[in-house]
């Protein structure tokens, strides 16, 4: 259903149509802005971005920069499925698989490469991941750079855990948490 | 050579001063030129309850953005200087000079203090006391509508084309009644040199209203400020060239040609400020303010330095300047912009007529008091 | 001709045609595991099953004969609910790896489950029953018999089709799992097409494994040049690279393709993939090569000689011999190739290694020239100064020019290919990267379509001809391939 919504085009009045009283008008609420603005630059709603930050509210959270998790022997958790790349709308994510002698889980990416100047931070590829295995919490927020290059993150940067990470162990890969037991992980 | 330097010492000190002043004067004009680039961007953020431009930095230190002008100078020189392959190069060139050098030229005639005694020697502060001045300043304001219409043509391009039609349209319109409302002025105060004028506006009615123009004319005051900032070509009137909405005749050019064509509107600002307190405002007088200092129309008097005087004068002319410079600003961020059809229709059905009315009435009201 | 309602469709097929075949000459898709039209019917996966009147239990349509006056229902309630059984009894112990597992695209089990079944699974984890993974058997693929659904295709592929039966299904029951027998190896020449006729992720290639996950795979259809049998392949590549052939079943010549022929690919992105000229064994750009190899020519223009080729296309063969004819105005050429054809080994290969030795003919038979043994003998005997021929070609001259002497001017795709003692190599593009037409040894014309495109300025050979001629002084007009084959065929 289109909302309506009704226009009064009624004519203007005789001292409407000499505009003056109405310049007037006007001026007065853009005087009253720029006089409490000039006397209190406090009450403006800007935010000097990098400098100054917001608290991301709940959802945008997960909306930050990537990072891939790690199991506990500091394996990524990704078994390069190229889930993640297919459902990329913005196809910024390249992986490259390789398999491991002797590692069960037999798949993990050699290269895995996010291109920030591609990425619209839509959180599709977390959606997508089967393994738990990328995630968008970092709390960072990728700002502009000078040079398109040091916007390529490659495996070594997004690898990482975040403090207090809640299960290194027990992800959905039940050969990775074989495995690491073998091995006398915890 | 001493012999012709004896005989012509008067026209050599003259020479020489009138150098000075124009270095002196023109120089600050530009460098208030240059902070009105970012007073403009500053006010409107400040009406937007913005912040404003604050990022540009010298040595770490933004000063709420007092080097935006300098960053904004070197963006300009730094950008290609690019001439479209069609365009008429030399006239193509000379555009940018047309709309710069008569509004320049115009701050010449414009009074911006009484005189100063340096050294047993006169100073006028005034570049030249031209006895027709307010028609030197009609004549000179109209050349610059020859850099919108060939800055226009010259590029070949329809769209610069059709900017500059409008622009010329526009322009000579309310040229009319510019000079029109001024006529008022001109028949109270019975001369044309702006410094005669000021110095007319110095005098007392009833022995407490200071005789500004405003007090004789508030008519025309509204009508020279509406024609002026249609004449600048500035919102409510800028269907010549409307920043991101309207393609305008400078659209070919860059680099620093561009800039000439900003540059000149942020002058013309001044000029229109510096005109409206000349003509209407009393120039460089402050009330009850005289050679030897102040006379409140009680009879109390405050004697003053000579050298004080002429400084309170100045400061007086700036701080008018200064504040319709800064009235024009918000006007600009204020109102919305005119239909074309409204815009000529405002000049030739409302502004004229009234013009006109505004004179008889001014020389029935002269009759009828036997100022004549 | 028994004749058969099907989902309330009737239709008349041939004795002895099943159920399942007859309800797919009507577009009806019974869903199946064990079933391959090419092999023999096993039955034993049941995901077949249709409901039959007058039956009182459903039956597995790939096993159950057409008969007269049968009336199937493929899609009641019945039929469904059997189907979603069957699938959930399969997957009870998969192990659900599929992030790691090649087949995720193409694979059966998926496919079903999200058609058929979208069911939970009610096995807890850790009952499953766990098996080998992961386990490399023969040169090209690798096993895991935790995905195995123990269809059996694999065992009756190599029973039947290979007839080396290595294969064979261990143990019974739920211990049952494929295996090789004692003392045999996986190496039958045909064994990659086990990873296609397996449904599962079972079955994997090596040489794919992990290199691609399928769905971003484009498909081209195309031949195979690995021998003068000339499959139809298709061509699976993605973003300028080629990741696999597989076959392209046809009635006329194959429904599988054997080991050799998957990896013809190779040599398009191995490294040493030639898009320079080379003197001598030194590289130099392409168009001093040029000028150099059409200086040599023109020196000893009457002794000129050129050789066609059987692994060139007709197109390719065709812009030769008109450099012979028009360009270097000789007699000296041969595009007769007479190899013994035939298929070598019951299935697919080839005796003639060279896939073009009747499309040579047909030039021959269009533009004349000496027969093989006339040039063969002319290059021995010195009276042949320049050759020019493809680089394959130029081995089957390799004793003659050694005895003669004549300066060896060679095409070649690869450097690899470039035979002893070459004066110039030309590089030019091969046929992933350009389309050419090849005669297969039963005459069948077939012609390649580009899957990737050629290493940047490489040309087909038509247009490498055509240059060496300019740099000779003749025009040859070959701007296109159409060009080339005007008159031959």
């Amino acid at each position: 259903m289109i909302s309506v919504k009704k226009v009064d085009n009624r004519p203007l009045n005789w001292l409407e149509r000499i505009y003056l009283p109405e310049i007037a008008r006007g001026l007065a609420v853009t005087l009253r802005h720029f006089f409490v603005n000039l006397f209190n630059p406090k009450g403006m709603p800007t935010v000097q971005y990098p400098e100054q930050q917001l608290e991301l509210p709940h959802a945008a959270k997960t909306r930050t920069r990537h990072r891939l998790k790690l199991r506990a022997d500091n394996s990524p958790k990704c078994v390069a499925c190229f889930m993640c790349q297919t459902a990329c709308p913005a196809y910024c994510i390249r992986i490259e698989a390789a398999e491991y002698p002797d590692n069960a889980v037999e798949k993990y990416p050699a290269v895995f490469d996010i291109d920030l100047a591609r990425c619209v931070m839509c959180g599709m590829c977390v959606e997508a991941c089967p393994e738990d295995a990328i995630a968008m919490d970092t709390l960072e927020i990728p700002g502009g750079e000078q040079d398109r290059a040091r916007l390529k993150l490659t495996k070594e940067d997004l690898l990482r855990n975040l403090p207090g990470e809640p299960s290194v162990v027990g992800a959905a890969n039940r050969l990775a948490n074989e495995y690491l037991k073998s091995k006398g992980g915890a | 050579m001493t012999e012709f330097y004896a005989a012509n010492s008067d026209l050599i000190l003259f020479a020489g001063a009138a150098a000075f002043k124009t270095l002196v004067f023109l120089n600050g004009v530009m460098g208030f030129t240059a902070l009105l680039t970012l007073a403009e961007r500053k006010v409107s953020a400040l009406m937007q309850d913005r912040i404003g431009p604050n990022r540009a930095s010298l040595f770490g230190l933004a000063l709420n953005g007092l080097f935006h002008p300098v960053a904004d100078g070197i963006k300009m020189v730094m950008k290609e200087d690019f001439v479209p392959g069609r365009a008429e190069k030399l006239l193509f060139t000379l555009a940018p000079f047309f709309a710069l050098v008569p509004v320049l030229a115009l701050f010449s005639v414009i009074p911006f203090g009484d005189y100063v005694m340096v050294f047993g020697y006169q100073l006028d502060l005034q570049i030249a006391d031209v006895p027709l001045g307010l028609f030197l300043v009609l004549a000179l304001s109209g050349l610059a509508i020859y850099g919108v219409f060939l800055g226009g043509w010259s590029a070949k391009n329809n769209f610069a084309l059709l900017g500059a039609l409008r622009g010329a349209a526009q322009m000579i319109s309310y040229e009319v009644v510019l000079g029109l409302t001024l006529v008022g002025l001109l028949m109270i105060f019975g001369s044309a040199s702006l410094q005669d004028i000021v110095r007319a506006q110095g005098r007392l009615l009833f022995g407490w209203l200071p005789a500004w123009g405003v007090v004789y004319q508030p008519f025309a005051f509204i009508l020279f400020l509406v024609a002026a900032v249609a004449e600048n070509k500035r919102t409510p009137f800028d269907l010549v060239e409307g920043e991101s909405e309207i393609i305008g005749y400078f659209m070919e050019y860059s680099s620093m040609r561009f800039a000439a064509f900003m540059f000149s509107e942020f002058v013309e600002i001044i000029l229109i400020s510096m005109l409206a307190s000349t003509l209407f405002f009393g120039g460089w007088q402050v009330p009850y303010l005289y050679e030897s200092g102040f006379i409140l129309p009680g009879g109390k008097a405050l004697a003053l330095n000579h050298y004080l005087v002429a400084l309170l004068q100045v400061g007086a002319f700036s701080a008018k300047t200064v504040f319709f410079s800064w009235f024009l600003l918000v006007v600009r961020w204020t109102l919305p912009r005119f239909r074309f059809d409204q815009l000529m229709g405002l000049c030739w059905k409302r502004l004229l007529p009234l013009a006109l009315l505004n004179i008889l009435v001014t020389g029935a009201v002269m009759l009828a008091l036997g100022k004549v | 001709m028994p004749k058969l309602t099907i989902d309330g469709k009737t239709l008349e097929v041939a004795k002895g045609t099943t159920v399942l075949e007859a309800a797919q000459q009507l577009g009806v898709h019974v869903p199946r595991y064990c079933y391959h039209p090419k092999l023999s019917v096993s039955g034993n996966c049941r995901m077949c099953l249709v409901e039959v009147e007058k039956s009182p239990k459903l039956l597995t349509a790939c096993s159950t004969e057409a008969a007269e006056g049968m009336v199937v229902h493929t899609a009641t309630e019945k039929v469904k609910a059997a189907r979603r059984d069957v699938l959930e009894y399969l997957l009870l112990n998969h192990p659900l790896d599929c992030p790691v597992c090649d087949q995720a695209g193409e694979c059966g089990l998926q496919d079903y489950y999200m058609e058929h079944s979208r069911a939970k699974s009610r096995f807890p984890a850790e009952d499953k029953v766990r098996r080998q993974k992961r386990r490399p058997l023969g040169p090209h693929l690798v096993l895991d018999n935790e995905r195995c659904i123990l269809c059996t295709r694999c065992v009756r592929f190599c029973a039947e089709v290979t007839k080396t039966a290595e294969l064979e299904v261990m143990e019974r029951g739920d211990r049952s799992f494929i295996d090789l027998k004692e003392g045999r190896a996986l190496d039958n020449g045909y064994s990659l097409n086990i990873a296609d006729v397996c449904p599962v992720g079972a079955w994997t290639s090596r040489d794919f494994r992990f290199k691609q996950r399928v769905w971003f795979l484009k498909k081209t259809p195309t031949v195979c040049l690995g021998c003068a049998t000339g499959c139809l392949t298709e061509v699976h590549h993605n973003e300028g690279a080629i990741y696999r052939v597989m076959p392209r079943p046809n009635a006329e010549t194959n429904t599988w393709l054997c080991d050799a022929g998957r990896m013809v690919y190779k040599a398009v992105q191995a490294g040493d993939r030639l898009a320079k000229g080379v003197i001598k064994n030194g590289l130099i750009e392409l168009e001093p090569a040029l000028r150099e190899t059409a200086s040599r020519i023109d020196e000893n223009h009457a002794a000129a000689a050129v050789l066609g080729s059987p692994w060139l296309s007709v197109e390719d063969n065709a812009a030769l011999a008109r450099l012979a004819k028009d360009a270097l105005k000789t007699e000296n050429f041969s595009f007769d190739f007479n190899a013994e054809q035939g298929i070598k080994d019951g299935i697919l290969i080839n005796k003639d290694p060279a896939p073009n030795a009747a499309g040579a003919r047909r030039v021959k038979a269009a533009c004349g020239g000496l027969s093989f043994g006339e040039l063969a003998a002319k290059v021995a005997s010195g009276a042949v100064k320049v050759l020019v021929t493809e680089a394959r070609a130029a081995a089957l001259l390799k004793n003659e020019l050694k005895a003669g002497g004549a300066r060896l001017i060679v095409f070649a795709a690869n450097r690899s290919e470039i035979p002893q003692g070459a004066y110039a190599t030309l590089p030019y593009a091969n046929y992933f990267e350009t389309p050419g037409t090849f005669v297969n040894f039963q005459g069948l014309e077939r012609r390649t379509v580009p899957a990737v495109a050629a290493p940047e300025g490489v040309r087909p050979l038509w247009a490498m001809v055509n240059r060496l001629a300019v740099y000779s002084g003749t025009s040859l007009h070959l701007d296109s391939a159409e060009a080339a084959l005007k008159g031959i065929l």
